[in-house]
């Protein structure tokens, strides 16, 4: 079409050069055959070399025009009126030109149109629409030839020394493999690494822009574009990394990962081995060798981020627990696109080990109605799990509005565990109890979970059906040994010992079914409806067989108290309704779940049925108002029934911790929780400048809470039994907020924030003295006050500093005791420093400090100095290798530490953890890409 | 040439008279103004970061505009709102997406109303002079035949106009004019957005229409400019696509 335009352009050439004061030009528009005068056409003056317009003016009603005020120049002069072809006629201007172009005789379009579609006929020829294609193959290369060579030999094509490919004469601005970038937009990338026999076709085109391609509307951006598409077989590469790390002792990191990908497919694998915390792939290393992140979004637009099961094995690659690790973990991940991408699957296995040693100490109190008991526990652990997991994904968008979505995913895993516990348990008039307990266990576990998901959007807007099914089963069994001697003493005197010897069978089985049908219908502009139904059938098992040690020396004598063995059958009906609102400023959503539950309890151990049925409610409400962009206020509710576990209802005794003993309650309630959310937060993007603050406010009728009582007397001292039992009046609420600025002249920039929380829990304080039960309720407050400041300044390349305090103040009182109070002051500093330095060299160091302050229970030196530094040197070509030299806690003040309150119990403890070591590491990172040769 | 001045000659011989087309000189046009937004992520470096966000946003959002115009006074604003299922989330949006702007051909001078995330403001200025390239190319827009006109603003953003000449008002979308006729097209590929007309109702458009945005606190394209630039420093391409998208 271009091109019959062009040529319906009629030139008309005249070159004039008159002297007269201001240039100007002048003229008459007419109709060639009718004679007839034009008004309202544009003559434009046009620059002769790129045809920039410099001025235009329309005809009169008479077809008078004339253009005044005229820089000097040479200029084409462009008369148009629709329908009529185009009429230019070149002048030359000088400072003082006058020109007249008479009467200028316009043609309509229609009369030239018959004679012109022949020429262009003969012009298509040569070319396949805009494109030229050459094949490949039809120019011979040697052999490892890269495409740059293959170029030069195509006509119409020319190289220059600095590999800049010009085609008919214009440069060529990208050069794309398979339609898409090639590692960034430099031209030459693809041509000079990827090999000519990888090619099968070379096609030279004018791109047009990403914006005409979505539209089909060409906006005219044009560049001149290579693309080379690649036989099948030869679309791969790889990339990937090698990192060494030791301390020359027992502290050391090596990870290797590579991705190849040919074509659709991408393989990957991993291999880790580490004592110094890390057990798998870490955040970034997940999204190019691992399975996909698990990044979700909502309706609104918002992300959220998904983490697995949130063990060991599943928590990013580092570990987060207590003792120290070695670990290791190897894996490989495939992936495959087909039938035009629309389907998709993509499946991998992991393998991992984790051994960890470690002890720790325990200091707790137990604040009773005139008394109190303190408990010092010592404890040493040593543990091993393995764990092979699979996963498998498989996409399938059927059409534009149908997709499938299938996932597995299971594991097979094994542990083993020993822990041995010293207590000694001391109250206010000097009765004592010491206990050495070990316990061990040893066993498999297994787990598999599949879903389906089906989606259908109809044609209407909004309205959409979707149907899930889903499938989970978990098995635990293990074996273990329980040991523990338990002396009481009555100030010195030894009253009475208390010793178990017994073997432990446990084994749980969960088994669930799960299927929701949910619909969405747009009811009228931005409001719709939501409605769902689900069932869910869950079968599970729970044995727990304790084996007394008989005179044979063998553990085959059940012990009927601490046994048990049940199973449940569980029916959950469910229907839910949401009404939802989405506007431009307020969103707004409510409804909730019903949900009716019928429970099943077979004790087969004794034969008895238990049946229960709960109602449970779940009403939620939410509303968003957005101010702008960057500023928001969000109030949400929601309320929900709570039914309590198969652990709480459970009447049966266990003994794991024969000082601490749990008692099952089959007459629990549900409790019903609500729950209050309200936050605002704005950010100002010009004045760089934010606020945030939040409250949220929950209390719970109903509130599954504990009766636990502690034996003040008799033989037994200092043992203590709980129970859940039903209580009102616990709450829990916080709130807090910040502000951040940045002073512009310095660039500099401040946070600053404040958090408050209140938590009042109720429970039931019994004590137990010489069989005379008496029980207290109790009330313990727990409040807590902080403030937080930062600053940081940051230069992109140059340096990066930061520090953050964080200091707070908590009270805890309990009403059954209201002598003992726990105040204290905790604050935490936090620095990091890195600094680019020349030659390649960067060093960044960090400075963690904790202060806490001492309480009557908690006197120990509680606080924590942890310095890591680290200097680092980049090498090799474009900064593929790095070599550095890492120091941890340089000081040797790390321990692990934690400091709980709850009802009236406080309690501290402190574990063992990784300390002092120095690292050397070095990394390379490695890449291949398609056709061959070694990138840069 | 010799065959082409035969053709011209035969055709003059076959000329039959036609009565001169209709140009207009007031009226309503209705934009619809495109962007592609999973084009806009195409520079992110984390794939599967990018792949997720492309599912949960469409790919195009469409906002409709209004110009009203008569004589050398245009005014562009926003037009009906469009309802769609898959919102585009406010951070992906970016600022300046409901621009009022009132241009005096005349004197040369416009006022436009933008958001520019928290602060709305009110920006007076002469009218951007565009070296516009004139090309013999044409296309059928909203039932006007345009030519096409191509141009560099800002140093580097490349500008696609397609301009009718029946449309005598030489006016058009955002601050984009100076083309002898009314721009009806115009796409911008850096911004992967184009603003196309799909209609024109020819009605009277009155004085009292034809005004200046009220609202907003008054500043001048340079000012505005050296606000935005040390708040867009740090934020790499975004930043430079932000800065265009609120001055063009």
């Amino acid at each position: 079409m271009r091109k019959i335009l062009t040529l319906l352009t009629i030139f008309v050439f005249y070159t004039l050069v008159v002297s007269a004061q201001k240039a100007s030009i002048k003229g008459m528009i007419t109709d060639t055959l009718n004679k007839q005068n034009l008004s309202n056409a544009v003559v434009s003056l046009l620059k002769a070399k790129d045809s920039v317009l410099i001025k235009f003016v329309r005809s009169d009603k008479n077809g008078n025009f004339e253009l005044k005020s005229l820089p000097p120049g040479k200029f084409v002069l462009m008369v148009t009126f629709p329908a009529y072809a185009d009429y230019m006629y070149q002048v030359n201007l000088t400072d003082t030109t006058t020109e007249n172009t008479g009467t200028v005789k316009m043609t309509l379009k229609s009369k030239l149109l018959e004679e012109v579609l022949v020429r262009q006929k003969i012009a298509a020829v040569r070319l396949k629409g805009d494109t030229i294609e050459y094949r490949a193959d039809s120019f011979k290369v040697r052999e490892g030839a890269s495409v740059e060579e293959m170029l030069r030999k195509m006509p119409g094509l020319q190289v220059d020394k600095d590999g800049n490919v010009t085609a008919q004469g214009e440069k060529i601005e990208k050069v794309l493999v398979d339609g898409e970038e090639f590692f960034g937009d430099d031209p030459t990338m693809a041509t000079k690494n990827i090999q000519a026999d990888a090619v099968d076709k070379v096609q030279v085109f004018d791109k047009k822009s990403d914006q005409a391609v979505f539209s089909g509307i060409d906006d005219g951006t044009k560049s001149k574009t290579l693309n080379l598409t690649l036989k099948e077989d030869k679309k791969k590469g790889y990339f990937g990394k090698v990192e060494l790390g030791t301390d020359f002792n027992n502290r050391w990191n090596n990870n290797v990962m590579a991705n190849s990908f040919k074509a659709k497919r991408k393989l990957s694998v991993y291999g880790i081995m580490s004592s110094t915390g890390k057990t798998g792939l870490n955040w970034q290393e997940s999204s190019k060798y691992g399975e996909n992140n698990n990044i979700e979004y909502n309706e609104d637009g918002g992300f959220y981020f998904s983490s697995g099961g949130g063990d060991e094995f599943d928590s990013y690659g580092s570990f987060g627990g207590q003792g120290l690790p070695t670990s290791w973990s190897g894996g490989a991940q495939y992936s495959r696109k087909f039938n035009g991408d629309k389907q998709n699957f993509n499946g991998s296995y992991r393998y991992n080990k984790l051994n960890t040693i470690g002890g720790g100490s325990t200091v707790s109190q137990s604040i009773l109605p005139g008394n109190v008991f303190f408990n010092r526990e010592t404890r040493n652990a040593e543990s091993t799990k393995q764990r092979n997991a699979f996963n498998g994904t498989y996409d399938w968008q059927i059409d534009s509005f149908t997709s499938v979505k299938i996932k597995a995913n299971g594991y097979i895993g094994s542990q083993r565990s020993v822990t041995s516990y010293a207590s000694e348990s001391t109250d206010n008039f000097g009765n004592n109890v010491k206990s050495l307990r070990t316990t061990s266990a040893e066993g498999d576990n297994s787990s598999i979970n599949s879903n389906l998901l089906l989606r259908h959007r109809f044609k209407k807007a909004g309205r959409t059906i979707s149907l899930a099914f889903d499938e989970q089963s978990r098995t635990t069994s293990t074996t273990g040994f329980l040991n523990s001697v338990n002396q009481f003493y009555d100030k010195t005197l030894l009253r009475n010992v208390d010793t178990v010897d017994q073997k432990k069978i446990n084994e749980i089985i969960n088994a669930g079914y799960y299927t929701r049908l949910a619909y969405t219908e747009p009811i009228v502009k931005n409001v719709f409806l939501e409605l769902s139904y689900g069932i869910r059938i869950s079968n599970s098992e729970s044995k727990k067989l304790s084996y007394d040690r008989n005179i044979a020396n063998k553990y085959e004598n059940l012990n009927d108290s601490f046994s048990n063995n049940y199973k449940y059958y569980v029916l959950t009906n469910s229907g839910g309704m949401v009404w939802r609102y989405n506007g431009k400023k307020i969103t707004t959503s409510f409804g909730g779940d019903i949900a009716q539950a019928d429970f099943k309890q077979t004790d087969v151990l004794r034969q008895t049925d238990v049946k229960y049925n709960y109602t449970n409610l779940f009403p939620k409400a939410n509303f968003i108002y957005k101010f702008n962009a960057n500023s928001r206020f969000n109030i949400n509710y929601n309320g929900n029934t709570r039914q309590p576990t198969i652990e709480q209802i459970q009447p049966i005794r266990d003994n794991t911790n024969t000082l601490n003993i749990a008692i099952g309650n089959p007459n629990l309630k549900q409790e019903f929780r609500h729950q209050f959310n309200i936050n605002f937060n704005s950010y100002k993007v010009l004045k760089q400048r934010g606020f945030y603050t939040y409250a949220s406010f929950s209390t719970t009728t109903n509130s599954i809470s504990t009766n636990e009582t502690t034996v003040i007397g008799g033989s037994s001292v200092g043992t203590r039994t709980y129970q859940y039992v039903n209580l009102n009046g616990n709450y829990n609420g916080n709130t807090g907020g910040g502000y951040n600025f940045k002073i512009k002249k310095i660039d500099l920039s401040f946070n600053m924030g404040f958090n408050a929380s209140v938590f009042r829990n109720n429970n039931i304080v019994s004590t137990l003295n010489n069989n005379v039960l008496s029980s207290l309720k109790n009330r313990t407050d727990n409040n807590s006050f902080g403030i937080n400041f930062g600053t940081y300044k940051y230069k992109e390349k140059k340096y990066d500093i930061n520090y953050y305090t964080q200091i707070s103040y908590n009270t805890s009182t309990s009403t059954v005791n209201q002598s003992v109070k726990t105040n204290y002051l905790t604050h935490n500093h936090n620095i990091y420093l890195n600094v680019t330095l020349p030659h390649r060299f960067e060093v960044n160091t960090n400075v963690e400090a904790s202060f806490r302050q001492k309480t009557n229970l908690f006197s120990g030196n509680n606080n924590v100095i942890i310095w890591n530094a680290y200097i680092g040197r980049k090498m090799f070509k474009n900064d593929k290798g790095l070599i550095s030299i890492r120091a941890n806690d340089i000081l040797d003040k790390n321990i692990g530490y934690s400091r709980y309150i709850n009802s009236n119990i406080i309690r501290e403890e402190s574990y063992q953890t990784l300390r002092r070591y120095f690292q050397l590491s070095f990394t390379w990172n490695f890449s291949k890409n398609p056709g061959g040769s070694t990138m840069p | 040439m010799k065959l082409f001045i035969t053709t011209l000659i035969s055709a003059f011989i076959f000329f039959k008279a036609s009565s001169q087309p209709q140009f207009i000189l007031k009226g309503k046009i209705e934009f619809e103004k495109k962007t592609n937004l999973h084009r806009q992520l195409d520079f992110e470096e984390d794939e599967s970061w990018r792949n997720m966000i492309k599912k949960s946003m469409p790919q195009i959002k469409t906002s409709y505009f209004d110009m009203y115009f008569n004589g050398n006074k245009t005014v562009y604003m926003p037009g009906r709102e469009v309802v769609s299922v898959q919102k585009v989330p406010e951070w992906f949006d970016g600022p300046a997406n409901d621009n009022t702007v009132f241009t005096d051909l005349d004197q040369q001078m416009f006022s436009s109303q933008k958001t520019v995330f928290e602060d709305v403001f009110n920006i007076q200025d002469t009218v951007r002079k565009i070296q516009w390239k004139i090309t013999p190319d044409t296309r059928t827009i909203a039932g006007f035949e345009c030519r096409k006109a191509t141009s560099v603003v800002m140093d580097s953003i490349f500008v696609v106009a397609f301009y009718t000449e029946q449309i005598v008002t030489p006016g058009g979308p955002e601050s984009f004019a100076g083309l002898p006729g009314m721009i009806l097209g115009l796409a911008i590929p850096r911004l992967n957005t184009t603003w196309f007309a799909t209609k024109l109702e020819m009605i009277d458009v009155k004085e009292t229409t034809l005004v200046p945005p009220k609202k907003g606190k008054k500043t001048n394209i340079e000012n505005l400019k050296g606000q935005l630039k040390p708040v867009m420093k740090n934020w790499g391409k975004w930043g430079d696509k932000n800065i265009w998208q609120i001055l063009i």
